[in-house]
């Protein structure tokens, strides 16, 4: 399975090799998705995790246990439709196409699975219609 | 010679409600198929729209005397300055004027647009004055609210809109660019187009046959009508064959009841690190007079053009990296010096087409008439710069 999940290092552990002991100890496999991560500061990494439920489950514990915060819901871009006027200038700063129009109705589309939480999005909207979620 | 009508033989047909009124989107479709002879016979009105941001608009508000009275000179509406040189309470707010904000005050990204979109939403909106006491306006200041309703005239004058084409943005720098097209990003990043292209009003009358002042026109949701010749009118912009621009090209002022428009059509705007502005939503109905109105009105995405500039240059004149077709822009990339850059719009192709269609309701429902312009548009406008040779500058030869 997968799951999406967001990653705060206090700045004592910044410095363990998180993604591996996830593939070596638990056998799942860390995408990241982002990361901020500096040399003696509060860290954070957005990844997904691929592996057995179980075994996920483990390594989130795991990882608890080192006192590293793990949050299921991560911060996710919300688009409010009621604002925004399909001008399509956000799919041109966006990395991974997450955001694009409809080939025929120009109508803007969101695929959450794509987005990668650059944010590039958001100051580039003209009406501010969009923003992240906490 | 084929069909020939006339405005008022098509008014009295939209007033029976038994006009033929298509979008310009539908004209397009069935002209892949159809002869045009075929289209002009069946057709009485073509409707085209657009959805994009327009600096070049603004309102102007008569709020009504004050007891005492007094005659305005300095104005902000929801700390936005207003311009007041005018009669004593006639007020013009542009759409691209930011707030003015105490120096200890936070940033805010909105301005004059949104001041506009808000009076039209019918919302409540904080009035600041000073006045110049003379006997006949004993009054030196007003601090109040004010709302469409509570004024006198509310309506649009917009110098510049509907630009008959426009120019594609990139950024060929190291750094990204923020800009009246948005963001540019760095090293060919992206591309921006701001026109809807084929289905934008004035390419679909490129020598202004049809379109002329008094011209009736869907605008913000209301009604409105062509004023004048836009600032910037340039009408002798080199053209294709087929008569579109390569470029910028004729513009319009715009004027139109604020009181009737709708928040859905008419938007305040914010671009980072650029500024406040506004968009709006404009139709424009084409009479289909003879088979040439519809020929016009028939013209592809492939065969209208604009020029790749790169904003990189911080020169008026801007080098170009050539002309793309709009229905490359409208594909999502282009091909510059062999680099695919991703393209995006700033018009709402989406709310472009709307435009047009709410057009087409009006009319079949018989409640928009046509009328006939009063005066042509001009069409031998130079395009004048300031120019200025700056000898402090100019390297010895």
């Amino acid at each position: 399975m997968k799951k999406r999940v967001t990653l705060t290092f206090p700045r004592r552990t910044v410095h363990m090799p998180v993604t591996y002991r996830l593939a070596k100890e638990f056998n799942v496999a860390a995408n990241i998705i982002r990361a901020q991560v500096a040399p003696n500061q509060v860290g954070k990494l957005v990844v997904e995790l691929l592996g057995d439920i179980d075994e996920i489950d483990a390594s989130i514990d795991w990882m608890r246990s080192h006192d590293i915060i793990v949050s299921v819901t991560s911060r996710e871009i919300v688009i409010d439709e009621t604002i925004c006027v399909d001008c399509g200038l956000c799919t041109g700063v966006c990395p991974t196409e997450a955001l694009s129009l409809h080939h025929q109705t120009f109508q803007l589309q969101f695929t959450r699975s794509r987005c990668v939480l650059c944010e590039q999005c958001i100051p580039a909207c003209p009406v501010l219609a969009i923003s992240t979620t906490f | 010679m084929g069909v020939q009508r006339t405005i008022t033989e098509i008014n009295a047909k939209i007033v029976q409600k038994t006009a033929i009124a298509l979008t310009v989107t539908e004209v397009k479709q069935r002209a892949l198929t159809e002869s045009i002879a075929d289209i002009a016979a069946t057709v009485d009105v073509i409707t085209t729209g657009t959805f994009e941001p327009m600096e070049s608009t603004g309102a102007m508000l008569n709020i009504g005397h004050t007891d005492p009275p007094i005659k305005i000179r300095h104005c902000w509406l929801d700390d936005v300055p207003v311009y007041a040189g005018l009669g004593a309470v006639d007020l013009y707010l542009g759409a691209t004027m930011p707030p003015e904000i105490p120096p200890d005050g936070e940033a805010q990204e909105r301005g004059g647009g949104h001041v506009i979109e808000a009076l039209i939403a019918g919302k409540s909106v904080p009035l600041r004055a000073t006045g110049h006491v003379t006997d006949c306006y004993p009054r030196a200041s007003l601090d109040t609210s004010i709302r469409a309703e509570t004024i006198n005239q509310f309506y649009l004058f917009n110098p510049r809109n509907l630009y008959q084409n426009f120019i594609v943005g990139v950024n060929g720098s190291d750094r990204p660019l923020y800009t009246y097209l948005g963001v540019l990003q760095p090293t060919l990043g992206n591309a921006v187009y701001s026109n809807p292209g084929a289905m934008s009003p004035l390419l679909n009358d490129p020598d202004l046959t049809v379109v002329g002042i008094g011209t009736k026109i869907f605008l913000g949701g209301g009604v409105g009508y062509v004023a004048w010749e836009g600032t910037q009118h340039f009408p002798l912009q080199k053209r294709l064959e087929n008569r579109t621009p390569i470029g910028p090209a004729a513009t319009v002022a715009l004027i139109g009841d604020a009181k009737q428009m709708s928040p859905d059509w008419v938007r305040g705007c914010y671009f980072k690190h650029y500024g406040p502005s506004i968009m709006l939503g404009v139709g424009v109905p084409m009479p289909v007079l003879n088979e040439a109105v519809v020929a016009r009105c028939a013209v592809q995405d492939d065969a209208i053009v604009a020029p790749v500039m790169d904003f990189s240059i911080p020169r008026r004149v801007r080098p170009t990296f050539g002309l793309v077709s709009y229905a490359q822009l409208k594909s999502g990339r282009i091909s510059i010096e062999g680099q695919t850059v991703r393209t995006a719009p700033l018009a709402s192709l989406y709310r472009s087409q709307r435009v047009a269609e709410e057009l087409k309701q009006w009319i079949t429902a018989g409640d928009f008439t046509l009328t006939e312009p009063v005066a042509p548009l001009p069409s031998d406008r130079a395009f004048l710069s300031q120019d200025r040779i700056d000898t402090a500058m100019r390297l010895d030869t």
